[in-house]
Formats: C-alpha cells, structure tokens, sequence
C-alpha cells in the first residue's frame, strides 16, 4: 500500500539554521505524534506538509503528490495552525462559512459544514459571538474547527490541545479518535507526553531536526533497554541497601534523597538488579515501602534518546 | 482560476467590509463630504463668489488624487500580503485549494472594489453638493464621471504597484509612502520626459482641467507637459495589469516565513 504521507530525505534550512535535516518517513492512516522539544522541527515539517515551506533538499508528497504549489491536495486536507490567529473582526460562523467558501462550496453547503464544525467542537451556543471574544479553549477548538469542516482525509493538527481545559481536552482527544476510526489520517504534534499518549502509541520522536526514533509505544520502550533505567527504592534502611548493591557490576550510578528515604539506582541491567534485590528482601530483614521507577514513561523515553 | 479569484474576492470583500480599518478610511474619505458642506454653507452666507466647478476641481486635485486614492492604494495595497504574515492567518490561505496568483489577484479585488466604494461615495456626494443648484445642467454630470473614471483608474494603478510592493518587500509600507507622497509628488514638477516615470502624470494629462492656471492652487498645474488622453489610459491599464501580473508570478513562487 502506498502510504498516505511520504518524506524523502526532506531538508531545510532558515539561513544557518537548521529546521529539519534528512527526514525520510512514511505516514498510514491512523493518529501519528510528532514529539518533541519547542524547537525540534515539528512545526517546519508540519509547514512542508501544508504548503507553507519549500524544502531545501528532498520532497514531500501526499497521497503520491508534491505539495509545494500543488492546490489540488488542499481539499483532502485539514490544518490547525499553532499560531493564535483568526480574522478577528469574524464571528465563528462567519470565520468558518468564509473559509469553506474558499473550497467552492455554495453558500448554504458553507453554511451547513459551518455549524456542524461548531457541533463537533461544542462551540454552537457562541457561533454568532466574533472570535475576538472567544476564550483561549475556544479559539483552539474553532481553529480545530476549520480544519475538520471540509471533512478532509488526512488532519495536520499542531499542538491542537494546547490551551484547552481538561474537559474540552478529552472532548477533543475523543473527537480526533473518531476521525481515526473513519479511516482518516491524522498527523499531530505536542510536546505535552501524556496527550500524545491518550492519543495514540505511534510515535515519532524528533529532535534537533532529525527523526531520533519512530515506533509503537512499546517499540519505544524497548529502545530504552539499550540505555540506563532508573529505580527508585523508598525504605528507612535506605542507606544500608545502597552499601549492599554498591558491589554489583550492572549498576551504574547511585543517588540518595535522605529527605524521604530513598534511593535511586542507575543500571543497565534491570532483571539481574531485581533478581538480586529479591535476594536480598528474602535474606534479610530489609523493609522496603515503595519501588517506582521515575523514567518508566515517554518522557523518559524521550529524554534518554536525545541525551538530557 | 477565476472562480478561485472569484471565491477569494467574496471572501475578503467580506472581510474588508467588516474590518477596522475600512471604518477609520470611510471616515477619512468622507472629509471631503464634509469640506463640501462647508463651503457650500459659506458660500450661501455669500462669503465665497468663485465657481463651485472651479472649487471642486482645487478638491479634486488636492484631495482626491494626490492624497486619497495614494493613501487608500498605499494602506490597502501594501498590506495585502504582510497582514497575512503579521497577522499569521496565513495557513489558512496557504492550505486551502485556491492557487497564489488567484489569492493575490483575489484580494488585489476585493481592495479595489473596498476603496473604489469608499472613492466613488465621497466624490459623488461632495461633487454634487458643492454644484446641485439652479445653474446645473446635464453635461455636469458627464463631468463627475470622467472624473470619476480618472480616479478609479489611478486608484487601480496606484493599488496594483503597491500590491507588487507587499509582495517583494517585508515592510513595503516604507518604499510606498516614499514612493506615493515623494517621488509622486517631486516627479510632476521636472520637465520633460522625466514627469512621466510617475502614475499622477498620466492621471493629471486625464483631468480636462489640466491647462489651468488660475486660482490659489495653480502651482499644481505647472510644467505639466501632458500625454494624449488614450495613451495616457493605456499607460494606466498598462502599469496596473503589469505590476498585478508581477505581484502574482512573485507571490506564486517565493516563499513567506511567519516570524515567530
């Protein structure tokens, strides 16, 4: 099958600085998460992918067709841009009706597809209001709003959840889910981990421009076997634990936080290290009240592979 | 692509419609409404002998061509790609299935379309309410369309170049005021060829007027060293249809940067 979404040692520079830097990828239907710091090229991908930016070196095409200059892909198409912006002097109705005019409909289809984009965003009760006096959640589900109003195939949404409360947030999240299960594909960015994770497990990790990694969730756990894991043991014989694993050759780092009687372990061997913590809980009267391990999440993940 | 020029005329057309700053410029046009009914109640005071026509022909020429339709071309023209960028509602133009050139041919409309409105409203109504009484006759009327035809024509003009501006520059703004109320204004008083590297010069060569030498504000009339009445149109349309084509071929094929 061919993919939705293909980059081809895409490449771009602003001057001397780099957005992006030989990304080669293949996106399918389904929700797929660019993640990354502020600053790691997601938003100069996401602008390639709309048209926005010319790549440097390399070139992006959707359903199997270049993007730059090429209008035809824009009516299968829906972007949310980051940026807080509108035609101010609008009111939602009129800010929606206006931009779907621009896809050709008549008046009453622009009409129509109009409210039922403020139905889905819960923003009907305040359709006639000008967006100037919308609430930050608002203008974020109205610029959700006119992206999904055409009914496109493929949702290009930067940071879509930003701003919004948590109500609106898992309105939204379910909203974006629903578009999945209609066989749509969605490509969102978010530098907020547990959004991406209530959205979906494909993941892509991008930093300084570059694809670090690209995976299922468990794909991504996985890499974090080739890198330190971190376990946290909370117990009043703190300090007598840290001398007996002192010994052991996997572990790798030790730090104490005497405050509240732990200690965290570094090792790259993280079955031998509870084996041998077994041991000791059997062999000796070592009381231990919590073990959690602080890197066991994306943002974990994350950071290991692109080395804080 | 005229139906994509068409869907981006009535989009924007809209847009201008409700937009503050067309609010402020209809204000700013009606002035000269407001200077007619001033003077037309000064002259029924018996205050002021000299022939409306000639009064409203010192409007024209001060007011109406050499500082409205500059400053509306100029605020609307040089605007048409930077409040976009400024603005940053250019995603939703760049990711909608209209192409460059009808964006920039669309929104080059719906300003002139906005500035002829507000144009037209202002010299219509001062014209005839400096000139409606017993000695108005029918050709009167020919006269304030001829002026009207000239104007519109400047204002095309003037809005095409300035469009081409906002498409090359980041702050054109700067170049058109430069442009609009320097080298305008200096160029027409060099005699010559020279004169006619300006828009006013064939707009001015357009007003029947143009001979005059009387009155308070002849000096506007000097050196004129005008050109023929169709090569004068021609050079108008010529320049608008030239400086829009450009402005599109350029907007089509260069690239805009949102500044973050």
């Amino acid at each position: 099958m061919t993919a939705i979404i293909e980059a081809r040692n895409l490449s771009r520079w602003y001057g001397n600085v780099l957005g992006i830097s030989e990304i080669n990828l293949e996106i399918n239907p389904g929700i797929t998460a660019l993640l990354g710091p502020n600053g790691a090229g997601k938003s100069t991908f996401m602008k390639i992918l709309t048209g926005q930016l010319k790549a440097n070196i390399g070139e992006a095409r959707i359903f199997g067709e270049k993007v730059w200059n090429n209008r035809r892909i824009f009516s299968r198409l829906g972007f949310c841009p980051e940026d807080d912006a509108f035609y101010e002097e609008l009111s939602g109705l009129e800010f929606l009706s206006g931009l779907l005019s621009l896809y050709g409909f008549n008046q009453a289809e622009c009409s129509r597809k109009a409210r039922q984009a403020l139905d889905l965003v819960e923003l009907a009760d305040v359709a006639d209001r000008q967006v100037r006096s919308y609430s930050r959640g608002m203008r974020q589900r109205i610029k959700l709003a006119q992206a999904i109003a055409h009914d496109p195939e493929v949702l290009i949404l930067d940071e879509p959840l930003s701003g919004l409360d948590p109500l609106s947030k898992r309105h939204i999240i379910k909203l974006i889910k629903e578009f999945k299960n209609a066989g749509k594909t969605i490509v969102i960015s978010s530098h907020i981990l547990p959004e991406v994770e209530a959205l979906t497990s494909e993941i892509i990790l991008i930093h300084q421009g570059k694809i670090i990694a690209r995976g299922d969730i468990y794909f991504i756990r996985d890499l974090i076997d080739t890198h330190p894991h971190m376990i946290r043991i909370k117990s009043p014989q703190f300090r007598q634990l840290a001398t007996t694993m002192a010994g052991e050759d996997y572990l790798l780092k030790m730090a104490f936080e005497p405050e509240d009687q732990a200690v965290i372990f570094e090792t790259h061997d993280r079955d031998r290290f509870f084996n041998r913590l077994n041991e000791l809980l059997l062999s000796s009267p070592l009381a231990i009240d919590e073990i959690t391990s602080p890197d066991d999440n994306l943002q974990a993940v994350f950071d290991y592979l692109v080395g804080k | 692509m005229t139906t994509e020029i068409k869907r981006v005329f009535s989009f924007y057309f809209f847009l201008k419609k409700k937009s503050s700053r067309t609010k402020i410029f209809f204000l700013l046009s009606s002035a000269a409404i407001l200077l007619a009914v001033v003077i037309r109640v000064y002259r029924l005071a018996g205050h002021w002998a000299e022939n409306s026509q000639i009064i409203f022909q010192n409007i024209l020429m001060v007011f109406f061509l050499q500082f409205l339709i500059v400053i509306l071309a100029l605020f609307y023209g040089t605007s048409i790609v930077p409040e976009e960028l400024e603005g940053k509602t250019w995603p939703y133009l760049s990711s909608r299935p209209v192409s460059k050139a009808a964006i920039i041919i669309g929104k080059y409309l719906s300003s002139l379309a906005v500035t002829s409105i507000m144009l037209l409203s202002a010299l219509l109504l001062s014209y005839f309410i400096l000139n409606l009484d017993r000695d108005f006759q029918l050709k009167d009327i020919w006269t304030v369309v001829s002026y009207s035809l000239v104007l519109l024509l400047g204002l095309a003009a003037y809005l095409s170049f300035f469009t081409f501006l906002s498409t090359w520059l980041a702050k054109p703004i700067l170049l058109g005021l430069a442009f609009g109320f320097g080298w305008e204004n200096v160029i027409q008083y060099f005699p010559g060829t020279t004169q006619k590297l300006s828009i006013v010069h064939y707009l001015k060569s357009l007003l029947p007027q143009y001979t005059s030498a009387s009155g308070r504000l002849s000096f506007l009339f000097i050196r004129l060293e005008p050109t023929s009445d169709w090569l004068a149109i021609l050079i108008l349309l010529l320049i608008t249809v030239v400086f829009l084509g450009l402005a599109a071929l350029l907007f089509s094929n260069k690239e805009y940067l949102i500044q973050d």
